[in-house]
């Protein structure tokens, strides 16, 4: 595959590649998230222009050394989330030198069962756990979360979410009676939580794997994570504190409703446009382009003001309409649909004239279809940026009831330091549906935020 | 005789539905980008007499004062500071992240998902984070440079250049996986080692995809806004006005007329920054063919 040695020097046998840490291996192997064979290790062609000519022992110190800086550079970047995560779920008591008169936030662990605060809350917490075991039985299986189907194939998966929930909620239980009290018996708990959920996702897992240890070292991280996030994410009473201190439930939705109207419109304005640009002819075109990509040299910063004015007059402050016109077009999304409807192949364009198609049904029947990962990635980009705007909504929003998630994170931050860990947890739940959307469309994320960089 | 030449070129039907598909947008786009800006060159030309009751007219005049001012050069040097703090540094780690996971090694996913991770923090996200991290009381590293004039700027930037981490790891590698292993393979040859290799080969063939980041991140910087807000409100001693926040502040009737210049100023800034570094550096950027 790739050249193996200089000129000058014996071309040895191939070597045998130095093992990764086993564990991360093996899981991600079976997770089917490295596609790479044990040959292509180490061999690749910077690999092998690294390690040509040089014995086992010094190849495995340099894994291990990329190895190493990789880590040191995760721990760089985690470090301020990890951090603050710890901060959230500390009291900020600890910090305080001792005869301040503040009334600091506890991180009470909630002394609840499953079953209080309400069917809603039971159903929602239910929902996620459910969510996260058939992803991740698919997930080992070697399917996405979508393919719902394969649990009529092997039943046993469908057995191993229903048990894991189960087990989630019996063994959980005790954990949150136990912390709220401060008993002793805590760990040994979260041991026999750990140890019954693992069992029950080794039912699906021994199934999917690829071996029966990849298997078992799978379903013991699937033990650790789901506790772990079970008891931290719904135990600690400091989220829900939170939740309500911040009002974030309005805040949230009005973000949602918001993010979601821009994008809707964004899509269909582009779209239309995009079509314009580069299916139809009119006069003027190139200078119409010109004047779409104008308006990237006028963003919001610059408009601010006039802008601000514009909506004031219209009586629009606090509203939807105030919130979303400005952003109801995209010059960046037109120029990136252009882009993607360009690739149509003009012969399934004329194929579709002499079938009678008019330009609307061609739109939707062809053009969109055909340029779905174009305009998907152009959705995801666009919503992210909707859900994380914050100028605008600062602008324009007198009344802290309209207030968007992201503005309301801004009152939490100049209360005092005792309730500190109530905003680091106010800030993570609001990152939390960027997250969401990050891992379900990883590929369409990098693909629009690289769009103008790299060709093709 | 136009009759004739319009319909050998065009067809009405088309350019009617043609327009009909751009009105949503070119409607939007004269509302709320053309017209605004022109609204405000031309309010720049207005001075509010008797706290924005009335306005007069006083042609360039305010626009000479207001952009020479010690505010209007405050601001701006504020907001150079802010893209000198975070753009160099945002490249040269964006860099090193992405040759660090540029590698085939097993796991190597894992690595790369955690350095783009930081895109999923909004600016609001990232300010509340840092604000806490660099708390004099509960932070984890007991400093006070947010209330200290001479860190302020410093410790605002830290946070931009941290949220930003991930697209520039996402841009460079995007750039650096566009390389072709053979270009890698003949460097190898001619006996370059890896330092060398990413110094003469790499960098260079992927210098179009630096300049764009490197234009994006100049331009976010300029456009800084909640970091400042969140997390100093332009103090300590307004040592961390830039000039968008001092724009966001200057909406009111009898300072409009100044906000407007500070707008136009900030649009004429990032136009000629933008237009610099695109005449300056595309000359050496090598785009290949």
């Amino acid at each position: 595959m790739a050249i193996d040695a200089r000129p000058d020097e014996p071309v040895g046998p191939a070597q045998p590649t130095a093992p990764a840490p086993a564990a991360e291996a093996e899981s991600a192997a079976a997770l089917g998230e490295v596609t790479l064979s044990g040959a292509a290790l180490g061999v690749g062609p910077r690999a092998a222009a690294v390690t040509v000519g040089r014995s086992p022992l010094r190849r495995t110190v340099g894994m291990i050394g990329q190895y190493a800086v990789l880590v040191a550079l995760a721990v760089v970047v985690l470090a301020p989330i990890a951090l603050v995560l710890i901060q959230a779920l500390s009291s900020p008591i600890r910090y305080i030198a001792a005869g301040l008169p503040l009334h600091p936030v506890g991180i009470d662990w909630k002394d609840r069962t499953w079953w209080s605060g309400g069917a809603a809350s039971v159903i929602l917490r239910s929902l996620v756990i459910l969510v996260a075991l058939v992803w991740l039985q698919l997930r080992v299986a070697g399917g996405r979360i979508w393919e719902l189907s394969r649990f009529r194939e092997r039943p046993v998966l469908a057995l191993a979410v229903a048990a894991g929930w189960v087990a989630v909620v019996l063994t959980t239980n005790p954990i949150f009676a136990a912390l709220a009290d401060g008993s002793s018996n805590a760990p040994a708990l979260v041991l026999v939580a750990v140890l019954v959920v693992g069992a029950t996702q080794l039912i699906g897992f021994q199934a999917g794997a690829r071996s029966w240890w990849a298997a078992l070292i799978l379903a013991a991280l699937a033990g650790v994570g789901l506790v772990a996030v079970v008891v931290i994410c719904f135990g600690a009473a400091v989220w829900t504190d939170a939740w309500t201190r911040a009002d974030l439930g309005p805040a949230m939705v009005q973000s949602l409703i918001l993010t979601i109207l821009i994008t809707a419109a964004q899509l269909v304005t582009a779209t239309l446009a995009a079509y314009a640009f580069t299916f139809l002819r009119f006069p003027l075109k190139g200078l119409l382009f010109a004047f779409f990509l104008g308006t990237l040299l006028l963003p919001l910063e610059v408009t601010l003001l006039a802008n601000e004015y514009t909506v004031r007059q219209l009586g629009w402050t606090d509203t939807y309409q105030g919130l979303v016109a400005p952003f109801a077009a995209s010059a960046f999304g037109t120029f990136l649909v252009r882009q993607g409807f360009r690739g149509v192949p003009p012969e399934i364009r004329d194929a579709a004239q002499l079938d009678g198609y008019g330009h609307l049904s061609f739109l939707w029947r062809f053009a969109i279809p055909l340029t779905r990962p174009v305009i998907a990635s152009f959705t995801v980009i666009a919503a992210l940026a909707a859900w994380n705007q914050y100028l605008w909504p600062r602008a324009i929003i007198d009344q802290a009831s309209h207030e968007t998630a992201q503005i309301r994170l801004r009152t939490l931050v100049s209360t005092e330091v005792a309730q500190s860990n109530q905003a680091i947890a106010a800030a993570l739940i609001v990152a939390v549906p960027v997250v969401l959307l990050l891992i379900a469309f990883q590929r369409q994320i990098i693909r629009g935020l690289t769009a103008g960089a790299v060709k093709g | 005789m136009i009759a004739a030449w319009w319909h050998r070129r065009y067809s009405t039907r088309e350019t009617l539905l043609a327009l009909l598909f751009l009105a949503p947008s070119i409607a939007v786009f004269v509302a709320f980008f053309y017209r605004p800006f022109l609204n405000l060159v031309y309010w720049g030309t207005f001075e509010s007499r008797r706290r924005g009751a009335f306005f007069e007219s006083v042609g360039l005049r305010q626009y000479r004062e207001q952009l020479t001012s010690d505010d209007f050069r405050q601001g701006l040097w504020h907001s150079i500071q802010f893209v000198l703090y975070t753009v160099p540094t945002g490249l040269v780690l964006g860099i090193l992240l992405a040759v660090a996971a540029h590698r085939r090694l097993k796991g190597i996913k894992i690595f790369q998902a955690i350095f783009a991770s930081t895109i999923a923090s909004s600016v609001a996200v990232a300010s509340v984070v840092f604000f806490f991290f660099l708390n004099p009381t509960v932070g984890i590293f007991r400093v006070d440079w947010l209330n200290n004039p001479d860190m302020a700027m410093f410790a605002v930037a830290l946070s931009g250049i941290w949220r930003h981490l991930g697209l520039s790891f996402i841009i460079v590698l995007a750039g650096l996986q566009s390389v072709p292993d053979e270009v890698l393979e003949a460097a190898t040859l001619d006996g370059y080692g890896p330092v060398r290799r990413l110094l003469r080969i790499t960098l260079p063939l992927i210098s179009p995809v630096l300049l764009f980041l490197l234009v994006v991140l100049v331009i976010f910087g300029f456009q800084a806004f909640a970091e400042i807000e969140i997390l100093t409100g332009g103090g300590p001693a307004a040592s961390t006005e830039t000039l968008v926040f001092k724009i966001f502040r200057l909406n009111t009737p009898d300072s409009i007329g100044i906000g407007a210049v500070y707008s136009v100023g900030l649009f004429l800034v990032t136009l000629v920054v933008t237009g610099l570094q695109f005449a300056i550096l595309e000359r050496r950027v090598h785009y290949g063919d």
